[in-house]
């Protein structure tokens, strides 16, 4: 069975728009988030989202899109494009330079991509109205690849040439974990050399707005205050978006090519809940399930895990029902094992958290720091058992787990490796 | 090819202004922030037409609404095209991009335009004479045909070695080739010695057989009857010069256009030119021809024994058009 290592990481996130920030913003516990111009009505209750910055996409027309002066995109492939796809495209595009790799890896049918995203609501919307209010033909005919739940893989794909496997994943707050998994599964499989895993929001009020419907949106105006996973006083959680790509790779292409890896990918695991569509169940039992299958499938144990980097968004059921998932697999050992949500930083990422934080975790394998807990004052008492170190800890986690879970219960568990 | 265009649903509508709505200030807002990427002087021609009906102002917004979607570095080719510049080859524009500038084009000038009217739509000179059918309410040309090689050969009663176009595209107006002077061409050895050079005498040949093209494929026939290729034959020409050397590596590109055509005569005009520079004009080039019946196709049976009607030529509408490639989404 071949190895899997991480090679190539890119990132659009509210701590950074490039690997060295991300990494100095992780290490220093600075977060991106920011009172939301657009969410400024008294009507609208929730005030704070994980801001992307140096981009605008605010409007319905991706030729008025701004983005950094590094970038050049043709508008052929603008276009088709949703902010999320804007996003993932510049990251597609670090994570191909941070890999070193050639036209000729990317475009082969042995490197495949596997997205997630939740789709455009805002384009959706824009182009359903039109539809309405203009008929069928007066629409555009890019409407539908630009806005529904594919529109990653489709422009990507189409974008760099891919010619290996390509599929979406729709998981909602697992799928980018999922994709992972799954990216991980065919090059152990032998049915690929390399992966692509993106993960992508628009991260903009049509995205993140609706979420205040089901009550799971901090309401705090503090953006100090407004993310604090498995805190006593956290009251929901705080949307972003962004893109990241991670390059998976076999250990005979990371040899081939002579690159130095971030992590391995040592397996994974999934579980469901069987509980509730959008609740997760209280003692985190598919959570639960899933850590252990990981650690089978990685075939690590327990005590040798050293960092957790939990799912948590800093809601209220949600974050007790992951801790005492972890209770549950680590029983007394769960003291040793450090645990943060990166979360507190950035936002929840929706589809894409998955694989933002696998990518957190594999910058803290490589550069050899924990990221720490900062808005963390008091914790929850269902929580306070866990280790949860406030200021980042300098020391290399060898073995990291990164969960992830989404509505219907679905719960993935990724598990990495420092490379020695 | 399909001939869907042939009954324009435009035809039988009376023609503008007396369709003309009125042209509000609000009207004016919305266009000039439909046509906001074009160029100003395609929005003063959208202006006129709209406020005057004057189908002169089409071209220019029509070229005006396709150069907002081609990609920058290819807009200069649309600075002083002809006719024959072709949407997808020449310019990059894909079946969705041509989707856009129908759609575009569709507000700017009040007209709805049907998807099987699209298919046909190969080069800016289409698309000009579509619109201008269009909103003058008169029935459409027959469309451009594109030729690859393998399929002229098919049609052509001239072949390899003495075959003197790799494509052609025939419409009922025109025929326009290329041809690739290799350097193999076997009476290269003697002419001259140590020193290929193209013979004018083959040139004319050449364009010659871009006419022979036209009228097997372009050119108006009687109902139930076609072009015999075995009819047509070289009769004269006049005022014949040569510009320009032509040697192995040069491109030609042949036009030529009908003067006269009353049987069994026909005369046309033709010209080759290597990029932008002149290389042959001809004034009057006259060929033979004559008409015979037309038979049916004839039927085949396949291995599974249902039987088809095969094209007697390979028919080129067989590459995709914008509408199917669309379609495959």
């Amino acid at each position: 069975m071949p190895r899997v290592f991480i090679t190539g990481l890119g990132f659009v996130t509210s701590i950074g728009n490039d690997a060295p920030s991300v990494t100095r913003n992780l290490r220093d516990l600075r977060h991106g988030l920011e009172v939301y111009p657009p969410f400024d009505k008294p009507d609208i209750p929730v005030k704070v989202i994980g801001t992307i910055k140096e981009f605008t996409t605010d409007s319905t027309d991706p030729e008025d899109w701004t983005y950094p002066a590094g970038y050049r995109i043709k508008r052929e492939l603008l276009r088709t494009m949703a902010p999320s796809g804007l996003f993932a495209h510049c990251a597609m595009l670090q994570a191909i330079a941070d890999a070193k790799l050639a036209d000729s890896d990317i475009s082969n049918s042995e490197t495949g991509l596997y997205a997630a995203s939740g789709g455009s609501p805002f384009l959706l919307n824009y182009h359903h109205n039109r539809l309405h209010k203009l008929g069928v033909l007066r629409c555009s005919p890019l409407g539908i690849v630009a806005s529904i739940s594919g529109t990653l893989n489709f422009n990507l794909v189409a974008a760099f040439k891919i010619q290996g496997a390509s599929c979406g994943f729709s998981s909602a707050c697992a799928s980018s974990a999922h994709a992972l998994g799954y990216g991980f599964d065919d090059l152990v499989l032998g049915r690929q050399k390399r992966m692509f895993i993106v993960g992508a929001e628009d991260g903009n009020l049509d995205a993140i707005l609706p979420f205040a419907g089901m009550r799971t949106l901090s309401l705090q105006t503090d953006p100090n205050l407004a993310s604090r996973p498995f805190d006593a006083a956290r009251d929901g959680f705080v949307g972003t978006g962004g893109g990241v790509v991670l390059v998976l790779e076999t250990e005979d292409e990371v040899a081939r090519r002579g690159v130095t890896p971030y992590a391995e990918v040592l397996g994974w695991g999934q579980a469901s809940d069987g509980h509730n569509v959008a609740i997760s169940h209280p003692e985190g039992s598919g959570s639960a399930a899933a850590m252990t299958l990981a650690l089978r499938a990685a075939r690590v144990a327990p005590e040798q895990v050293d960092y957790v980097n939990a799912h948590a968004t800093s809601t209220l059921i949600g974050d007790v029902s992951e801790a005492r998932a972890l209770r549950s697999v680590f029983k007394s050992g769960l003291g040793r094992i450090a645990v943060s949500s990166t979360k507190a930083l950035t936002g929840h990422g929706l589809s894409l958290a998955g694989a933002m934080e696998s990518a957190f975790s594999a910058v803290a394998i490589r550069e050899g720091f924990i990221p720490g807990n900062p808005h963390l004052r008091q914790p929850d008492p269902e929580c306070a058992d866990l280790n949860l170190p406030r200021t980042t800890e300098n020391r290399a986690p060898g073995i990291v787990i990164k969960n992830s879970s989404g509505f219907g219960g679905a719960n993935v568990a990724l598990v990495f490796k420092r490379v020695a | 090819m399909p001939d869907a265009v042939q009954t324009s649903p435009g035809a039988g509508k009376p023609p503008l202004p007396s369709t003309l709505k009125p042209f509000s200030p609000e009207d004016e807002g919305t266009l000039r922030e439909a046509l906001k990427r074009c160029s100003p002087s395609t929005f003063e021609a959208a202006i006129q037409y709209r406020k005057t009906g004057n189908a002169e102002h089409v071209p220019a917004v029509v070229i005006g609404v396709i150069e907002r979607f081609v990609e920058p570095d290819l807009r200069i080719k649309l600075k002083d095209a002809d006719d024959d510049l072709r949407l997808i080859e020449d310019l990059g524009i894909d079946s969705l991009t041509m989707m856009e500038i129908v759609i575009l084009v569709e507000e700017v000038l009040q007209l709805s335009i049907n998807n099987d009217e699209l298919r046909n739509l190969r080069t800016v000179g289409d698309v000009k004479t579509f619109i201008d059918c269009k909103i003058r309410g008169l029935a459409l040309p027959k469309p451009t045909k594109f030729i690859p090689i393998e399929t002229i050969g098919a049609i052509m009663p001239i072949q390899p070695p003495f075959l003197f176009l790799n494509e052609a595209s025939v419409s009922s107006t025109a025929a326009n080739g290329k041809y690739k002077i290799s350097g193999q061409e076997f009476f290269l050895q003697g002419h001259f010695k140590d020193n290929p050079v193209m013979p004018a005498s083959i040139m004319l040949e050449a364009l010659g057989q871009l006419a022979v093209l036209y009228l097997l494929e372009g050119a108006p026939t009687e109902t139930g009857k076609v072009v015999s290729p075995q009819t047509i034959f070289f009769t004269g020409c006049e005022g014949v010069r040569a510009h320009r050397v032509c040697k192995p590596g040069d491109i030609l590109t042949l036009s030529i256009k009908p003067k006269r055509m009353k049987m069994p005569l026909a005369t046309f005009e033709g010209a080759i030119r290597v990029g932008p520079e002149k290389a042959v004009i001809v004034e009057e080039i006259t060929l033979t021809y004559a008409f015979v019946d037309a038979v049916n196709p004839p039927v085949s049976i396949n291995v599974n024994g249902s039987a088809h009607a095969e094209p007697a030529v390979p028919s080129p509408s067989a590459a995709p058009t914008p509408l199917r490639a669309a379609i495959n989404a």
